[in-house]
């Protein structure tokens, strides 16, 4: 069982689930990770509120701002984590029945269903003590309800397909690529077609920020990127569990 | 037997995929003048949601007049003209007419790939013709059923709700690109959904998210129609922006089809 060549899928029944591998632990995975994001997260949290000095222009002695280390990069994420989902369905559909960047695919499109919400609520939050209004349909407002709208409904497509993994997974990266079509306009023509609020290089001029927000800031980048990988490989790994144990169900019934 | 079979009809199919696409048109339109499914199901969905819009907008049609008096002291510009411009104008217009056009051409475009999922016949179709001639086929009849109702519809909804014609040349621009945008979007869903064996709420769970931004650019189009004496970089890069939507989409649907295609 254990150990069962890799082109069994070609021939496994009709419905059956697709079992993939992936590559042995290297040195980035597993405990080392986790407990490298775990202390850097730690540090950015403590960092956001003591580290940092508040913010010039916000008030409170810019303490509003301090949302700014979680809410940028969950923004930031939740457009890569796109694309990373996207590289893999690419992948998927290159190299032909190849379940493990499926599982990469929709594990990343997922997490960056998780990270847009992260994303809109911190928005939102800010936007609510900064401008007044929880809600103001600015240009990453609209951007962002759209991504999410757009990683819903490939979760929608895997759902409906979910049991036929196979097709499940050429259909969703299809749907991947295409959707790439939206996803770019949203990032580079929306923001320039609708007057907004945002701010749009406070933080990519190095001028505008203080070496203790910088301290923060690149950190927290760091933070949740080594997270999303983290969440990324766990879920991977789940992903398998399922797969095996589902396979070995439909074996035993047959 | 120096060449395989794979060659040979590959290299019998190059010269050929149009005259199976355009044989597959033809199919589909003999089929549809004989039970008219699709264009009635988006004729009558189109008419039907244009009465609903028509009544719903009935008391946003009068103009809306600023009096003097009851202006406060203190008024900024953006505010004068937010009181005397009425908000139901012609690029709203322009944007309700493409919400309805885009609903419709869900109702009703799904149908052709399920149509042949559900008789059957998609497996006579992937023997006979090559994957990218079937796209094509598809493509240019949603692209004709879509053009068909929107040159029905359009003159019935600009009599209803007086939106404007602008210049005739990019108002047809616009038009037309909408309609590719449109059939490009509704032809490579409803080939996904049709292979979900999906209902009408899968197709327009997938299908309207990609349709928001493209919505966007459509509204952002009809504001450079309608501004008067709109200077020609504007129009280009505004209905350029529409129109390359669809043209985006296309590419990516002929690239990506022969995966929802293959079984």
């Amino acid at each position: 069982m254990a150990t069962q060549p890799k082109s069994s899928y070609a021939n496994s029944n009709r419905s059956g689930s697709q079992r993939f591998s992936v590559p042995a632990a290297s040195a980035l995975q597993g405990a080392g990770w986790k407990w490298g994001m775990g202390l850097l997260m730690t540090y950015v949290i403590y960092g956001a509120f003591f580290v940092a000095e508040g913010a010039v222009g916000f008030g409170q002695g810019g303490d509003k701002a301090r949302i700014v280390f979680f809410h940028v990069p969950c923004a930031v994420l939740s457009s890569v984590c796109y694309f990373v989902g996207m590289v893999y369905a690419v992948m998927f559909l290159v190299r032909k029945r190849d379940f493990a960047s499926d599982a990469k695919a929709a594990a990343s499109m997922e997490l960056g269903f998780l990270f847009c919400i992260l994303a809109t609520v911190t928005g939102s939050i800010f936007a609510g003590v900064q401008w007044g209004s929880f809600w103001n349909w600015d240009p990453r407002e609209t951007s962002i309800i759209i991504m999410l709208l757009l990683y819903a409904s490939y979760l929608v497509l895997r759902g409906a397909l979910s049991m036929q993994p196979e097709k499940r997974a050429r259909l969703s990266a299809v749907y991947a690529i295409i959707a790439l079509v939206p996803a770019q306009y949203l990032i580079w023509a929306v923001p320039r077609l609708l007057e907004g609020n945002h701010p749009t290089q406070v933080l990519t001029k190095a001028s505008n920020t203080s070496l203790s927000y910088k301290l923060v800031l690149y950190p927290s980048f760091l933070a949740f990127t080594m997270l999303f990988v983290w969440l990324l490989q766990l879920r991977v790994r789940q992903m398998q569990v399922f797969a095996d144990r589902r396979a070995r169900l439909e074996s035993e019934n047959i | 037997m120096s060449r395989s079979n794979t060659e040979i009809d590959a290299a019998a199919r190059v010269p050929s995929w149009i005259s199976e696409a355009s044989a597959l048109l033809a199919k589909d339109i003999r089929a549809e003048l004989r039970t008219k499914t699709a264009v009635s199901a988006v004729g009558v969905f189109s008419f039907a949601s244009l009465l609903l819009v028509a009544l719903a907008t009935e008391t946003l049609k009068e103009v809306r007049t600023v009096s003097m008096l009851r202006l406060p002291d203190i008024v900024t510009l953006t505010a004068l003209e937010a009181q005397m411009r009425p908000a139901w104008d012609s690029p709203s217009k322009m944007g309700l007419l493409w919400v309805l056009l885009c609903f419709a051409a869900f109702a009703g475009l799904s149908h052709s790939f399920v149509h042949e999922e559900e008789t059957g016949t998609v497996t006579a179709l992937r023997l006979s013709m090559s994957a990218g001639a079937v796209y094509t086929g598809k493509l240019v009849f949603n692209l004709i059923v879509t053009l068909a109702v929107a040159i029905a519809i359009t003159p019935v909804y600009m009599l209803i709700t007086g939106m404007r014609l602008g210049s005739p040349f990019v108002f047809i621009s616009v038009m037309f690109s909408g309609c590719l945008g449109l059939a490009g979007t509704a032809t490579i869903v409803a080939a996904l959904a049709a292979k979900a064996r999906g209902t009408g709420a899968l197709f327009g769970a997938i299908g309207l998210p990609l349709l928001v931004v493209f919505l966007i650019l459509l509204i952002n189009a009809a504001n450079a129609l309608y501004t008067v004496d709109a200077p020609l970089l504007r129009l280009t890069k505004d209905v350029g922006g529409l129109f390359s939507f669809g043209v985006l989409i296309i590419a990516l649907s002929a690239l990506t089809f022969p995966f929802v295609w293959e079984e």
